[in-house]
């Protein structure tokens, strides 16, 4: 009996080797490489040898001003879009819930969190033309006057955000129109028994219950706000000036167009990293996993 | 006043649709306008004569319009179809195995999953840098390797994670019982499990497809030319030119969207369940 369980390990560890090699080699080899070059002035475009400078990376993002403006940004993001993302998604799940046809609308709410982001930034490109776009179109005919969406760095940043809210409120649908539809029948009429009417049932029976599932959703979206990129480059490429730059944006301009600064753009990936391995600590709190994994 | 209540939320629901939808509608009429109607006041919502030549081509009236999207863009989606269809088959083969030995092994407990979640979070900004260094030392840059490689890391987590919950669906008497008649893990596991597991092992390839085939970051850096670069690094080079040819970027956008809207309107259900790990059954 021993002998077998011991064989079944080692098939199970060979059964998880792949997976191991892939993430060892192309996660912990990167990131450690990382962390030692963020202590090193390196730059791919010059010829000279990575110069050791300690900590004195680390000091420059806080002198950084186009750092800072790029941190704003993303922390703008994150209390706009998310919880904006958050709201209208529970509400939609509430309205779709229900009504004739909610099937066909939770596939075609699918449509603009899965087309690519590159796609959805040419979208939304064009939308946002100054001369001809439709936005600017129905503006006037609601009698206003054109805006230059992309010009400005209150309207171009509002214009990241709504396409952020556009692509992820889905998600945040999708998921709680998924619990919502696990919370069992009768614990709801069990509180309409109880006299509660709509709004309170809603209001003391149903979002409790899907409070866990809330959070999983918004720190799955802080996380991913943290690493916006795709509609950055697309719409605005961090445009006017920096007003739009997402620290993700900033980092690969960083370390890719703009002089390939290696050493520099390592001490702000770290930083990131940081913040998100802090985030996803706390995902960890509200993910049930023994449920998932039967353990 | 139920019908007031009914009509306000008929209004929201339209609202809420046309809100979502409108951004598509666009992208798609725009690829089948006439290059005159690219910019044009006020813009044409609805195509009366739709026309094919944003795809296969024609002469166009002013310089730029002449090169569409059609003629140039098969390198790239050779490219595409050939690092996703990679991604999807790796990913899936690893995947499933890995996900065998977590659902009935145990192997690694709740460190490892935890491990492979925080995978899933990492930013591509941060491991893309470090990974061009890589492959540039091993000459690897510009290749479809470097790619495949690289989605890999983010693909496998959410795969791992749908197949974990459809293993634990499969019972556990079917592996014993083929224990019983002999057979060892390894059978068990591909002459019992993985031919119940055929809808989910689908899902899971289909998914890692759609991934690696809007991927842009990546992409973007670990690509020079077109030997190896794909779909979404051609509709963003496209997109800088002072003055952008509407007609054939979208019908480009509206090639690398269809595919990945067919698929995942198909493999919603397991969608959810990978986006979640496993948090929603959906």
């Amino acid at each position: 009996m021993k002998a077998r369980t011991s064989r079944k390990k080692i098939t199970g560890f060979l059964m998880i080797l792949p997976l191991l090699i892939v993430f060892i080699g192309l996660t912990l080899y990167p990131f450690g490489y990382m962390i030692f070059m963020s202590f090193f002035r390196y730059s791919l475009a010059s010829w000279e040898k990575p110069e050791f400078v300690g900590i004195d990376n680390y000091r420059e993002v806080f002198r950084d001003r186009t750092a800072r403006s790029s941190v704003d940004f993303t922390l703008l993001l994150l209390v706009t879009a998310v919880p904006l993302e958050i709201l209208l998604g529970i509400g939609i799940a509430f309205l779709f819930r229900d009504s004739l046809g909610e099937k066909v609308f939770r596939s075609v709410l699918l449509i603009p969190m899965m087309v690519p982001a590159v796609v959805a930034g040419i979208a939304w490109k064009m939308l946002y033309n100054f001369e001809f776009g439709p936005i600017n179109y129905f503006l006037t005919l609601l009698g206003g006057e054109k805006i230059s969406w992309l010009g400005t760095q209150f309207f171009s940043r509002l214009g990241v955000i709504l396409i952020d809210v556009w692509q992820w409120t889905p998600f945040v649908f999708l998921v709680i129109y998924a619990g919502l539809q696990s919370i069992p029948r009768d614990v709801v009429e069990a509180s309409l028994v109880d006299g509660a009417r709509g709004f309170t049932a809603l209001r003391y029976v149903e979002l409790p219950l899907l409070r866990p599932l809330i959070w999983v959703v918004l720190i799955i979206r802080v996380i991913d706000a943290l690493k916006l990129f795709d509609i950055v480059y697309m719409v605005t490429f961090g445009g006017p000036g920096s007003a739009t730059h997402s620290y993700s944006f900033y980092i690969y301009k960083v370390g890719v167009s703009f002089g390939w600064d290696i050493g520099y753009a390592s001490a702000l990936s770290i930083l990131l990293l940081i913040a998100i391995t802090i985030l996803t600590n706390l995902l960890f709190r509200f993910l049930r996993f023994r449920e998932t994994l039967e353990l | 006043m139920n019908w007031v209540w009914r009509s306000i939320k008929g209004i929201l629901i339209t609202a809420v649709l046309f809100f979502f939808l409108f951004p598509v509608y666009w992208l798609v009429t725009t690829a089948f306008k006439k290059s005159e109607a690219w910019f044009s006041w006020p813009p044409s919502l609805v195509v009366f004569q739709p026309t094919w030549e944003n795809f296969l081509g024609s002469e166009g009236e002013f310089f730029g319009s002449t090169t569409t999207a059609i003629a140039t863009i098969t390198p790239y989606l050779r490219n595409s179809i050939a690092v996703a269809l990679c991604v999807a088959l790796f990913s899936t083969v690893i995947a499933a195995c890995a996900s065998y030995a977590i659902s009935r092994f145990r192997v690694g407990g709740m460190g490892f999953v935890s491990w492979i979640i925080s995978i899933r979070m990492l930013p591509p900004i941060a491991s893309a840098l470090p990974l061009y260094v890589v492959f540039s030392r091993l000459r690897l840059v510009n290749t479809w390797w470097a790619l495949i490689a690289a989605h890999l890391v983010f693909t496998i987590p959410f795969s791992v994670w749908i197949l974990l919950t459809f293993f634990n669906e499969i019972p556990r008497e079917l592996d014993e019982a083929a224990y019983v008649d002999g057979a060892n893990t390894w059978q068990t596991f591909r002459r019992v499990v993985l031919p119940l597991s055929v809808p989910g092992l689908a899902a899971v390839a289909t998914l890692a497809f759609i991934q690696s085939w809007g991927e842009f970051l990546m992409a973007l850096v670990l690509t020079t030319g077109k030997e190896a670069q794909t779909l979404p690094i051609y509709l963003g080079r496209f997109i800088t030119g002072w003055r952008i040819a509407w007609g054939p970027l979208a019908a480009a956008g509206l090639v690398t969207m269809i595919p990945v809207i067919l698929f995942s309107l198909l493999m919603q259900r397991y969608l959810l369940r990978g986006l979640t790990f496993g948090a929603v059954k959906g």
